[in-house]
């Protein structure tokens, strides 16, 4: 009955295309950093940039945030997908050429000329959709093959077997796809107010229905795979996939309280936002019952990278629900606060979630390199980062609102967060060392290390038994 | 699994999967297209009859704000909230934002809301203060944008012409629209149990509360008597020495393209009236904006630094007869604008852009008055004098403007 039982991971993963990917997201990433970095330091030294238009703040935040949602979360993603998708459903993705033609649209068609685009001055002036038009094009292409890359192996089989990794691939493709252009093309042609209502919609689809769901399609692998137990609850992960993906399209409005958008999309949207952080709290019980008493998180690397990711994504999502509640939301609306918590979702959750995916993949890569020290160095220093920048920002958007509620000139809250934004700056210095220790630990040691470090850490994989078995509880169940 | 399980769970995963396409459709229907049709109708309903479109320089304007990121930290959107509106005027409606493609509104906010910004700086100003930010606004983190310019804060290029007519036109519908249009907008509204829409017309609240935006001379509140020195020096240091500099003698690293200059303080003598006061409407025509969101102790202390800077000398007493030559001339040719009792409040000052200086609250050392007779006062409408005064009618006329001076006490003569 089962296919990929028998096969193993061996011969159905494609990994030039898990290798390729994984050095185009690492690449995007360091890029992506470095515009954060470039940005951070323009506002504690706002003559970097020394007159530069392509360095000025403004165009290079717009390559920042597009860089890290689709160079490096993208491809980061991919990866993953090339490595998970045949495990979970046994088959082939469709074709190493379409591959080919799929990653080059993602790095050559959306992504370098998106940059130069943006940094050149040819954008728009849409959160999370700065690219311009296009390249929307281009990314819309690069979601379609996609799709038709890894989705047909799933309908191969009947729905009931869906593990509930597959459910979230499945349902991130698609609503993506559906999401994209709303947010991209229709702000250019309804105005005003009219547009920011999509805008906002496409703020929260961005996170909700792309990041989100390949995140937590990764976090829902790697467990069982890397601990060789099986999730705690299938239907807690169904009912949490399901709820994730009805409640998150309706939370959108919450970023534009108390505007002239009508209020009742604005109450409703809040209520989403309640219920949302609920659900999150069922994910994250049932991912973290799975690692109960297991003692593997503190020995497998990849393992713990999205355990951490999981108690990020708690955090940040009771975050999320508690400041869209009006009287939060008056008083940090605008502030740091808020870029604290979308560095905590895509650096922290996020980018944790992919870091643990590539991580996972790269052991189980036939000849990869493998240096766990360095790893290990990478983790902590990456922790200490996220959490510094994180508490820093959250800290100065607090600074910021208190002023902002007093009579106090605009700009005694410009003074009152500079101190902040040079700790700001300060926490690029662990985060990008991690990141380097991540790469030099993914580039030096011996070759095929992962592999032998795993048994190591008390793990039992084997060619022949294989991860795939594992994911699946309906099928665990069957073969017991 | 047995088949009967099998069937019921697929079952229940068709339904799952036409719900969460079905949530999605939602989203958009409810939260996207709903919306739009009620902003649509509620726009068409309140906005004026005739609303300005963006003319090609304002157009492109617009561009380059969109390009260069500006929204990222300054919102155009006023919160229905008073801690917005006591600051930035009143809550952003619909139909204000009816011929923004694509939006502007922003989610972050670095620098001040700009909804409204339209009036509230001059031309020399935002040259200066985009040429080089911190010239002008020592503690600004904004970047400085003088690829807009060629060289110099006073040869814009055409993109910076064009942003600064971008920024020109915001808040200028609504502002055009005036009385009638907010009564037209109330009426249309039907807001009534709307708290929202109530809040953003009700006459209470400023249509601009900038308070950097200067208001004609009078009207300033009375300041507290006691003040500190040393507070005054700091805010002073904080904010005024891009223009006035270090020692306030009007040459700050900004001062060098605004027109009228910044008044050399250390050559004026001014009552504590006349500081207060133009610093809490600013100097209306010229780049001097004003600060009416410090607290008035503050501007009291600032006020007082203010005046601590003057180094004028009491000078040598005038003799009566140039006194006399000079109330002959100022008679024959000042009066129209500066008033016969040197208030600054002549029969022509209607038509004049920047208010003529009040002489009773106001004394210029014999050496800047000698010269702005001379060469004029360059951005006012202060000519120079040489081809009809000679150089003993200037004089004396300098010696009788000074004598005007009242002080804070009234008594004429001095104020110290």
């Amino acid at each position: 009955m089962a296919r990929s039982g028998d096969t193993g991971h061996g011969p159905v993963v494609d990994h030039a295309l898990v290798r390729a990917h994984v050095v185009a997201a690492f690449v995007a990433l360091l890029l992506s950093v470095a515009f954060g970095i470039i940005v951070a330091e323009q506002l504690v030294h706002p003559d970097l940039a020394a007159d530069l238009p392509w360095l000025s703040w403004g165009r290079v935040r717009y390559a920042h945030t597009q860089g890290i949602m689709l160079g490096w979360l993208g491809n980061a993603f991919l990866a993953f997908l090339y490595h998970g998708v045949p495990l979970l459903t046994g088959s082939r993705v469709r074709s190493t050429r379409l591959g080919w033609w799929l990653f080059g649209v993602w790095n050559f068609a959306v992504l370098a000329p998106g940059w130069v685009l943006v940094l050149a001055g040819i954008s728009q002036p849409l959160e999370w959709a700065e690219f311009p038009l296009p390249v929307d094009a281009f990314v819309v292409l690069g979601l379609v093959l996609a799709a038709v890359q890894f989705l047909p192996p799933f309908f191969g089989r009947g729905l009931e077997q869906l593990y509930v990794s597959s459910w979230y691939i499945i349902g991130g493709l698609i609503f993506t796809l559906l999401a994209y252009p709303m947010g991209n093309v229709v702000p250019e042609l309804v105005p005003g107010a009219q547009g920011a209502a999509f805008s906002g919609l496409w703020i929260h689809d961005a996170v909700g229905l792309f990041v989100t769901p390949l995140a937590l399609a990764i976090i829902y692998f790697v467990i069982p795979a890397a601990s060789g137990r099986p999730i705690y609850s299938h239907f807690l992960s169904m009912l949490g996939f399901w709820l994730l993906f009805f409640l998150y399209p309706l939370n959108g409005t919450h970023h534009y309280v108390y505007s002239a958008i009508p209020m009742a999309a604005q109450l409703g949207a809040i209520a989403a936002s309640t219920l949302l952080g609920f659900d999150v709290i069922l994910v994250v019980a049932n991912l973290l019952l799975s690692l109960r008493g297991s003692g593997l998180v503190p020995r497998d690397i990849g393992l713990r990278f999205v355990a951490t990711s999981t108690v990020f994504y708690l955090v940040v999502s009771i975050q999320g629900s508690l400041q869209a509640q009006m009287a939060v939301n008056q008083a940090v609306h605008f502030s740091d606060w808020v870029i604290g918590h979308s560095h905590l979702a895509m650096l922290g959750f996020a980018t944790f979630a992919g870091l643990g995916g590539i991580v996972h993949a790269w052991q189980r890569l036939p000849g990869a390199r493998y240096n766990a020290r360095a790893l290990e160095w990478g983790y902590w220093l990456l922790v200490a980062g996220v959490l510094l920048m994180f508490v820093d920002l959250t800290l100065a958007g607090l600074a910021e609102a208190r002023v902002w509620q007093s009579s106090a000139p605009w700009l005694d809250s410009v003074r009152a967060a500079k101190p902040y934004w040079i700790v700001r700056t300060l926490a690029a210095v662990p985060i990008a060392a991690g990141f380097i220790m991540l790469i030099v630990g993914l580039m030096t040691g011996a070759r095929g290390a992962g592999l032998h470090a795993l048994p190591a850490a008390g793990l039992e994989l084997s060619p022949e038994s294989g991860v795939a078995p594992r994911l699946a509880p309906t099928r665990a169940e069957g073969v017991a | 699994m047995n088949a009967r399980h099998a069937r019921v769970v697929r079952m229940a995963y068709l339904v799952a999967s036409v719900a969460g396409v079905a949530f999605f459709a939602m989203s958009v229907a409810l939260l996207g297209i709903w919306p739009g049709r009620v902003l649509e109708a509620q726009s068409r309903a309140m906005a004026p009859e005739h609303v300005l479109t963006l003319t090609a320089s304002e157009q492109r304007g617009r561009e380059i704000y969109s390009r260069e990121g500006c929204a990222y930290c300054h919102t155009q959107q006023i919160r229905y909230l008073h801690a917005d509106m006591l600051r930035f005027g009143a809550p952003t409606l619909a139909w204000e934002t009816r011929l923004d493609y694509p939006h502007l509104w922003g989610t972050r906010r670095i620098g001040p809301d700009l909804a409204r910004e339209g009036g509230t700086h001059t031309a020399d100003w935002h040259f200066a203060h985009l040429f080089s930010p911190r010239a002008i606004v020592p503690d600004s983190v904004m970047p400085r944008y003088a690829s807009l310019f060629d060289g110099a804060a006073d040869r814009p290029r055409q993109s910076a012409r064009d942003l600064l007519a971008y920024l020109e036109t915001l808040g200028r519908a609504r502002e055009l629209a005036g009385p009638e249009g907010e009564a037209h907008a109330r009426e249309a509204c039907d807001c009534a149990g709307d708290e929202m829409r109530t809040m953003a017309l009700a006459g209470t609240t400023p249509l601009n509360a900038a308070p950097a935006r200067p208001r004609p001379r009078g009207d300033a509140p009375e300041v507290p008597v006691v003040s500190d020195l040393g507070r005054g020096r700091a805010l002073f240091a904080a904010n005024c020495v891009g223009c006035h500099g270090v020692t306030g003698a009007g040459d700050g690293a900004g001062a060098a393209t605004l027109r009228p200059f910044p008044p050399n303080l250390t050559e004026h003598t001014y009552t504590r009236t006349r500081v207060v006061d133009a610093l809490w409407n600013g100097v209306a025509g010229t780049s001097m904006q004003a600060w009416r969101d410090y607290a008035l102790a503050d501007l009291a202390a600032l006020a007082d630094y203010v005046r601590s800077l003057d180094a004028t000398a009491n000078g040598d007493p005038v003799a009566a007869q140039q006194l006399a030559l000079g109330a002959d001339v100022y008679a024959a040719n000042c009066v129209q604008c500066h008033g016969a009792a040197g208030d600054g409040r002549g029969p022509a000052v209607a038509e004049l852009r920047i208010a003529p200086t009040d002489f009773r609250a106001q004394r210029a050392s014999v050496a800047t008055a000698v010269r702005a007779l001379a060469t004029g006062v360059a951005g006012t409408q202060m000519a120079p004098w040489t081809d009809r005064l000679s150089d003993e009618q200037r004089v004396a006329v300098a010696h009788y403007v000074r004598s005007l001076f009242q002080g804070d006490g009234g008594g004429r003569g001095g104020d110290r």
